[in-house]
């Protein structure tokens, strides 16, 4: 087995909040080709019928205000520009016309165009430069967060494309409840940010077994103390509250929070790992964001196989019903081990949030059913050494690097 | 080894006045559909219509987080727990028979003056 594959014990997951690929990663094509990321030819007509490029001007905070619309029919209009024909084809311009609905504001529409140069956000940037960078890896819903998140905890959304209340449909478990209950046992955390924050999980996971749950401040105790659990799932701090140590700024980076937040976040889950040099050589850990939250991406989401549910037209708001044989838009994912080669760009294979459980699941427990169909089917980030796709393991140095970055 | 500065927010970032976004909204919801299976001592009682700002809503998130984890100890130990969260009201009732006692002490004051006119 590959080295790296073979010292891995642990795998976290941070999911970060509303923000596409090409706004926080697209500037890095002029540094390298390779990533997929913003050209001349990103653009989008305004409701004036002008052409209005992609351009770098993204602010911290404060420009994306109102909240871009990211529910199923505004991503239907950003994808498909309206077009609601049988057969039609995802084009990518519809970004600037949705925004313009919201506020009927031609030039503050145009916002919705900007993107970050890799000096405005030197931690995602350097990670993704340093380690592996998914050329394509989709929200699993054209949708908003909670639908998409359960992705990333059960392979499914049990049919949902929305924000309501989702139930969970035995025979489908959570990943953490299948490696607890894995003979040999395994052990899963979720650490939300503190209990001001808490977790998007509630109805069916914090309610019902909140041992599963950690705090961030635990995790950071965790990783010190090498008590950390084979998977973990990271949520950032999704509101500005006041708690004992202070004022606590929302790090989620969703609009119109403050991005440079999250940037400490980001750098503080990464961190916390890497100065435990025991943990560091163990563990990989995946930065991804939940959905684009309405923000301009140039790459056409790709079909898929169906997930066995549909969402009816009363449902998705369109009209029309869905299968689920479409992933949502383009979002940020890095993978980071020091057993990555760096500037890997992760090129050719489709992901979604269903690898998340995909791949724990095949890393520790093998081969495993029930899944939902597009769990069964999704791409994994991590090959087992034994699998026959092992040329796509990414772990594949052959001596741990030494010359990470560290952040400050 | 390269070390990367991480810059600093804005000092004026902190905003727990900005409006409840749709994500706090929907997580508040789910909050409250778990909040109907607490037992009655541990529901917040708070009208979730009127949250309107992030720090309201971080308020509100707490309580039933708490209460949840709250929830799921065993009942000797949550009936410990009770007895012992119950002081607060005990101090309260101290205190108001503290403030009752400055109270008098007042009226009493107010009195003196006038029992020395007489």
């Amino acid at each position: 087995m590959p080295p790296g594959l073979d010292n891995l014990k642990h795998i976290v997951v941070l999911m970060m909040e509303n923000r596409s690929f090409d706004h926080m990663l697209g500037a890095l094509k002029a540094q390298n080709p390779r990533i997929d990321g913003i050209t001349d030819q990103s653009t989008n007509p305004d409701t004036t019928g002008a052409q209005i490029k992609a351009q770098p001007l993204a602010e911290f905070q404060g420009q994306l205000d109102p909240d871009p619309d990211h529910h199923f029919p505004a991503v239907d209009l950003q994808i498909f520009n309206g077009d609601t024909t049988a057969g039609r084809a995802p084009t990518m311009q519809g970004f600037i016309k949705s925004y313009f609905n919201q506020q009927r504001n031609v030039t503050h529409s145009q916002k919705i165009m900007y993107y970050f140069t890799p000096d405005k956000l030197p931690v995602l940037s350097t990670l993704a430069t340093e380690f592996a960078v998914f050329n394509r890896w989709f929200a699993s819903i054209p949708g908003p967060t909670i639908c998409n998140r359960a992705f990333a905890h059960y392979g499914t959304s049990f049919g949902r494309v929305d924000m309501n209340l989702l139930y969970v449909n035995e025979p489908f478990k959570s990943i953490y409840n299948r490696l607890i209950s894995a003979n040999p046992k395994h052990t899963a955390k979720l650490y939300y940010y503190d209990q001001t924050s808490s977790t998007m999980e509630i109805t069916n996971l914090l309610q019902n077994q909140p041992e599963l749950f950690g705090t961030f401040q635990q995790f950071l105790d965790d990783c010190d103390k090498g008590d950390l659990p084979d998977y973990s799932f990271v949520e950032p701090n999704y509101s500005d509250h006041d708690s004992d140590v202070g004022e606590e700024l929302a790090s989620d980076q969703h609009p119109d929070h403050n991005i440079q937040a999250g940037e400490q976040f980001v750098a503080s889950v990464y961190n916390a790992i890497k100065q435990n040099a025991d943990l560091w050589k163990s563990t990989a850990l995946l930065v991804v964001y939940d959905e684009h939250g309405g923000i301009y991406d140039h790459v056409p989401p790709p079909p898929c196989p169906p997930d066995g549910f549909t969402a009816s037209p009363n449902d998705t708001g369109t009209g029309m019903e869905f299968k689920f044989d479409r992933l949502g838009v383009r979002v940020p994912a890095i993978l980071i081990s020091p057993w990555i080669p760096k500037g890997t760009v992760v090129d050719g294979r489709i992901f979604e949030h269903a690898s998340i459980p995909a791949t724990i699941t095949k890393f520790f427990l093998g081969d495993y059913s029930p899944r939902s169909p597009r769990e069964a089917s999704a791409e994994i980030f991590l090959e087992p050494a034994a699998q026959p796709n092992a040329a796509n393991n990414l772990l594949s140095l052959a001596s741990m690097r030494t010359d990470c970055p560290d952040f400050a | 080894m390269t070390v990367i500065r991480v810059p600093v927010p804005a000092k004026n970032s902190f905003n727990p006045d900005r409006p409840v976004s749709g994500l706090l909204k929907a997580q508040i919801l789910h909050l409250q559909d778990a909040e109907k299976r607490l037992p009655l001592d541990l529901r917040s009682n708070l009208y979730i219509n009127a949250i309107k700002t992030e720090g309201e809503a971080a308020d509100y998130i707490r309580q039933v987080t708490e209460a949840i984890h709250e929830a799921h100890i065993d009942p000797v130990r949550r009936r410990a727990k009770h007895r012992r969260k119950a002081r607060p009201s005990i101090q309260i009732a101290a205190a108001a028979d503290e403030r009752s006692v400055r109270q008098t002490k007042k009226k009493v004051a107010r009195k003196q003056p006038a029992q020395k006119k007489a």
